[in-house]
């Protein structure tokens, strides 16, 4: 059927972009400022990794940012994973922290972003305590929803075996529940990433959101494009760890 | 039966939380600029429900932000679908766009709004825009796995009855990658309703998330409260109102 690779059509597609943009840039269509032509883009990115931003280098933006993301997720991811299995195990913890959950899921991360720079200043605290309170509520509920679809077979089967209920927690629950867990620490590390750049612009002197917000304010377009792709490709980045992380310890998922 | 129980406990806990933010602002044990009382939060709001705030009704503010969430989410609602299913059939589609969907997923929208605004200026456009770009490639990669996904068995089977390639999409394919699609449009339009007050945030003179972050420039805890609590409900509205329509709508969700 196909005698094309389908390959080749990406590289196609690609291809039509990149002449685009050569076109658009180099033939004078479009001026600088709102699309800059690969060499300024290239000067641009040179200029970043050499002499940095602001004060500081490329890498030292790149360090904050990802810093600012470990040190809130690893939290929020924890403790949300620990109050989402004992929602799981015991409906009444579940009752009594459900309703904040629920309240805090929907409820748009930036909006208490505002109250915490109130209440904690500009600094990290507040970025990170921002960032604890997005991966929370996805983790909680992934853990939940993993505890709850245990088999009921396995948990009787292990039961009637004389497992004691640390041993069934231990060896049939978490296992079971694993691969959620996981799946809701990738959303959450989707989140707290998309939160972390938004907040850095609103409010920082230092990371990649903030490089970019500010290089916009000058109208270094080439910076703001560098800042753009370098936070995609770290995006990306995150995902493949987690994937890779996730296939080594849950080996067991899909069987 | 065994409900019950449960719902006193939620309702407890819930009453908890209001009793400690009741006694901790009686005994003053915080700054009142930083923790208003709750009579002051309600004051707020009856205030701003009349008077509006700084030449904006609450209730331009409240039509402003969903109006934008809504435009951008239906417009990206209607392209993506249609060329996520697209993508789903055509292996060749798929591999011209994936990899832009691809990179735009991960992409914080934030992050690209500094260059809309360069391009289509601080008006609605460009935050309608944003929502746009922000709310597509979850759609189509839904759309697209969808499609992906409905079994070959069926498509074959309605061939041999002799149905026509447009039944089969018409009554095979459509039915069955709806669940997904349904899943997909209620993720985005939670990550669109996010996206919306952030950028409210940065460039606008109306919507809630502007409400809060001016109120925040003046210290107005008691409004920045009141706006989260208002943002906190219109969030869980919107995911419990698409969830119920999408029980609704696919009612043959997971009995295959």
């Amino acid at each position: 059927m196909h005698r094309i690779p389908l390959r080749a059509w990406t590289v196609l597609s690609a291809a039509v972009l990149v002449a685009a943009w050569l076109t658009l840039t180099w033939g004078g269509y479009v001026r600088d400022l709102f699309l800059p032509p690969p060499d300024e883009l290239w000067d641009g990115f040179w200029d970043l990794v050499t002499d940095g931003y602001k004060g500081r280098t490329l890498l030292e933006h790149l360090e904050a940012s990802l810093w600012r993301i470990f040190a809130g997720f690893v939290t929020g991811a924890a403790v949300g994973t620990f109050l989402g299995l004992a929602m799981g195990y015991w409906r009444s913890v579940e009752a009594l922290f459900a309703p904040f959950i629920e309240f805090l899921r929907p409820l748009p991360q930036l909006a208490y972003l505002m109250l915490l720079i109130i209440w904690f200043g500009i600094g990290e605290t507040s970025k990170i305590i921002l960032l604890f309170l997005a991966a929370l509520p996805v983790s909680a509920v992934a853990a939940r929803d993993g505890v709850r679809n245990v088999p009921v077979q396995r948990i009787h089967a292990a039961r009637s075996l004389g497992a004691s209920e640390w041993q069934i927690f231990r060896h049939v629950v978490l296992p079971s529940a694993l691969p959620e867990i996981f799946t809701g620490a990738r959303i959450g590390v989707g989140v707290v990433y998309g939160t972390l750049i938004a907040a850095e612009i609103i409010a920082g002197s230092s990371g990649l959101g903030w490089m970019i917000l500010d290089a916009g304010r000058f109208l270094r377009s080439d910076y703001v494009f560098v800042g753009i792709l370098l936070i995609g490709l770290m995006g990306l980045a995150l995902n493949w760890a987690l994937v890779a992380l996730e296939a080594r310890i849950v080996h067991w998922a899909g069987r | 039966m065994t409900a019950n129980p449960y719902r006193l406990l939620s309702a407890l806990s819930v009453a908890a939380f209001f009793a400690t933010w009741y006694v901790i602002t009686a005994a003053h044990l915080a700054p009142a600029n930083l923790l208003p009382s709750m009579g002051e939060v309600w004051a707020a709001f009856v205030d701003v429900l009349h008077n509006g705030y700084r030449e904006t009704t609450l209730w331009e503010d409240i039509g402003a932000t969903l109006g934008r969430c809504l435009a951008g989410f239906l417009l990206a609602a209607v392209t993506a679908v249609p060329l996520g299913l697209w993508m789903g059939r055509s292996r060749v589609l798929a591999a011209f766009v994936d990899y832009i969907i691809q990179f735009m997923r991960p992409l914080p929208p934030l992050s690209y709004l500094i260059l809309l605004i360069l391009w289509l200026g601080t008006g609605d456009t460009s935050k309608v825009a944003l929502l746009f770009l922000a709310a597509f490639p979850t759609i189509a990669m839904a759309a697209m796995a969808g499609v992906r996904g409905v079994s070959h068995l069926r498509i074959q089977a309605a061939l041999a009855c002799g149905a026509t390639q447009s039944q089969v999409f018409r009554h095979v394919v459509l039915p069955s990658c709806l669940p997904m699609v349904m899943t997909g449009l209620r993720i985005s339009l939670a990550g669109t309703f996010s996206t919306v007050v952030a950028a409210e945030l940065m460039a606008a003179s109306n919507g809630l998330g502007w409400l809060v972050f001016s109120a925040s420039q003046f210290l107005r805890t008691d409004l920045v409260m009141m706006g989260i609590l208002i943002l906190g409900v219109f969030g869980m509205a919107l995911s419990r109102g698409l969830l119920s329509f999408d029980l609704w709508l696919v009612h043959w969700r997971g009995k295959d």
